[in-house]
């Protein structure tokens, strides 16, 4: 379903503040996978995914989405096909306009924009039906601002509304950090129903290792802009917290002989 | 009471420039001024169409049709160039002066003996009351005043529940998320950019109509007339925020339209008091100021009692 094959992004090329965030990263993901992805801070999951909207144009590498590629499509274009939560709940809705002007938005995603009303009777009724699920009340606040919402509920239907049109890929971006532990719950159960009731395509990202035990039916751990580790089917279903966390601390501990080591280098040659 | 009267229907017309301004500024976020250029460009254009004696409505909305060019100008500018928003509109404006100047020929068209849209409503009010004057509550009315303020408030009803209708079809409410959250309307498969010069494009249309009414309002156009146009607008739109709130569109438009006639009223008031007409600008523009700074003054003293206490 979605391709990125040997993907390279430097930020601010030739500067001081050079970074390398993708280093080649190869990935294949099966119809209908739910994958993870995990990785320390700045290792390039985020970048992974904006290079999948095509928040940016890639240095090198494809992208091919159901087999199409869009490497060279604008963001907007992709959106035809792609699904999206941020991390931040702001940055998934349009605050000073309703619950369902923004249902609306989302309904015609990839889509045409013309002339029609926005809301339709019917459409007003599917989607109050579809808010009404999530069991927070906001069926009855459908005219009001989403702006007054609060973050989990926002977060909630922003996840509604990119599932709404049944997108080719889903992407999740740490969409549960911003949130209380009880709000990240119910996101969380909402993703799963989601994602199982239409077997979309999914890759999350997440800094929960519960989560990433728990979730999902396969595992990529995200390391200096590459993938490191890929955790598959039974090996997957094992996994757990504990196990994850060991892996980073090995990580870590790489990281620290590399830097002993090339002090002691340093120590010997310079 | 005439001249009532008369800064009413201004404050009715001129609302076309504070609903363009409310687009851009409000929807968009854009500080757009090309407003200064486009509102004489509506002006030019219609006063010289209806020079060759064309129809008036037609030359009205030929008026219109320019200002949209010049939004559109300014939108292409900001979005496919990349050049500031600010310095789009800065650009369009400049460049605008000598295009209107090249439109009309000269520097100022009167309009007095043309076939207007302003004519037309005063024939139409004379035919209908039979006399040029009106007793109204004891008070003596030009009819001409009197049919404007029934035609031009029918006409600013029309445009502004064209307007209100439009914001809500499919593209215009797009078009009102493009200006609330850029990143999530391009997640939803709408290329912001286009939204813009679209925005910019109806905004500067809604202000060149304006520009084109004023013209034949006044009798007459003037390649000056747009000068300190924007803040304007800007003031008219901050009245009507304090007057109606902005939770819900229907009311910003409502009380936009509502602050602009406040605005012209508030004017004349003053001017019949003895304000110095060259002072209006500068007063205009101070109050402008006060609104944008002092609800943050008031937030940041909310939110330090301390300070205040300690003071
Ligand atoms: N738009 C950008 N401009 C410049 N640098 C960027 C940009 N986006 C990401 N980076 C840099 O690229 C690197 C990888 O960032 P990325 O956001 O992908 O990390 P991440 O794995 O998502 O980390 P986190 O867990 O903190 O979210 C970081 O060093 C980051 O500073
Ligand atoms: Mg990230």
């Amino acid at each position: 379903m979605l391709e990125i094959r040997n993907v390279w992004k430097t930020f601010h090329p030739g500067t001081p503040n050079e970074v390398r965030a993708l280093q080649g990263v190869d990935l294949t993901l099966e119809d209908g996978s739910f994958t993870i992805i995990i990785g320390t801070n700045g290792s390039g999951k985020s970048t992974t995914l904006n290079a999948v909207a095509g928040s940016f144009f890639v240095d090198e590498g494809q992208l091919r989405i159901g087999g199409t590629d869009v490497t060279r499509w604008p963001e907007h274009r992709r959106a035809s096909l792609i699904g999206r939560v941020f991390q931040n709940p702001f940055s998934g809705t349009a605050p000073s306009l309703s619950i369902a002007e923004n249902f609306s938005l989302a309904a015609r995603r990839g889509l045409s924009r013309g002339l029609g009303p926005a809301l339709g009777s019917r459409m007003k009724a599917e989607m109050r039906d579809a808010v009404r699920q999530l069991n927070m009340g906001l069926e009855a606040r459908l005219d009001n601002a989403i702006g007054t919402l609060s973050g989990g509920q926002r977060q909630a239907l922003t996840l509604l509304m990119a599932a709404w049109r049944k997108p080719q890929l889903l992407l999740l971006d740490e969409h549960t950090a911003a949130l209380d532990p009880k709000s990240a719950d119910q996101v969380i159960a909402l993703s799963e129903t989601l994602i199982a009731r239409d077997r979309l395509t999914t890759l999350m990202v997440t800094h929960s290792m519960q989560q990433a035990a728990s979730l999902g039916d396969r595992l990529i751990m995200m390391h200096r802009g590459k993938v490191i580790h890929d955790l598959r089917g039974a090996e997957k279903a094992r996994v757990r917290p504990a196990d994850l966390l060991e892996r980073f601390e090995e990580l870590r501990r790489s990281e620290l002989l590399d830097e002993s080591a090339a002090e002691m280098l340093e120590r010997l040659y310079v | 009471m005439n001249l009532l009267l008369g800064a009413a229907a201004i404050g009715f017309i001129l609302s076309l420039l504070a609903l363009g301004v409310y687009v851009s500024f409000r929807i968009f976020e854009f500080s757009d001024i090309t407003a200064e250029g486009s509102i004489t460009t509506g002006a030019a254009i219609a006063a010289v169409l209806l020079t060759h004696g064309w129809a008036p409505l037609t030359a009205t909305f030929a008026g219109a049709l320019g200002g949209m060019c010049a939004g559109t100008v300014t939108g292409l500018l900001a979005t496919r160039c990349g050049i500031n928003r600010l310095l789009s509109g800065i650009l369009t404006m400049t460049a605008l002066y000598s295009i209107n100047l090249r439109i009309m020929g000269k520097s100022n068209i009167p309009l007095t003996n043309d076939h207007t849209m302003v004519s037309q409503a005063e024939a139409w009010g004379k035919a209908a009351f039979g006399k040029s004057t009106l007793a109204i509550w004891g008070w003596e009315v030009a009819v001409r005043d009197a049919s404007l303020l029934i035609m031009v408030p029918a006409l600013i009803l029309v445009v502004c529940l064209a307007l209100y209708f439009f914001l809500h079809t499919n593209l215009g409410t797009a078009m009102r998320a493009t200006g609330d959250n850029a990143q999530m309307i391009r997640a939803l498969g709408v290329d912001d950019g286009v939204m813009v010069v679209f925005g910019l494009a109806l905004s500067n249309g809604l202000i060149a109509l304006g520009g084109a009414l004023l013209a034949q309002y006044q009798g007459f156009a003037d390649v000056q007339m747009g000068i300190g146009m924007v803040v304007w607008g800007l003031a008219s739109v901050i009245i009507g925020e304090a007057l109606v709130g902005t939770r819900k569109l229907g009311y910003a438009i409502t009380g936009t339209v509502m602050g602009s006639v406040l605005f012209r009223l508030l004017v004349a008031v003053a001017l019949r008091w003895g304000l110095n007409p060259n002072d209006l600008k500068l007063i205009t523009a101070a109050f402008v100021l006060a609104a944008l700074i002092v609800p943050n003054a008031l937030k940041s003293l909310k939110q330090k009692p301390r300070s205040l206490t300690h003071a």
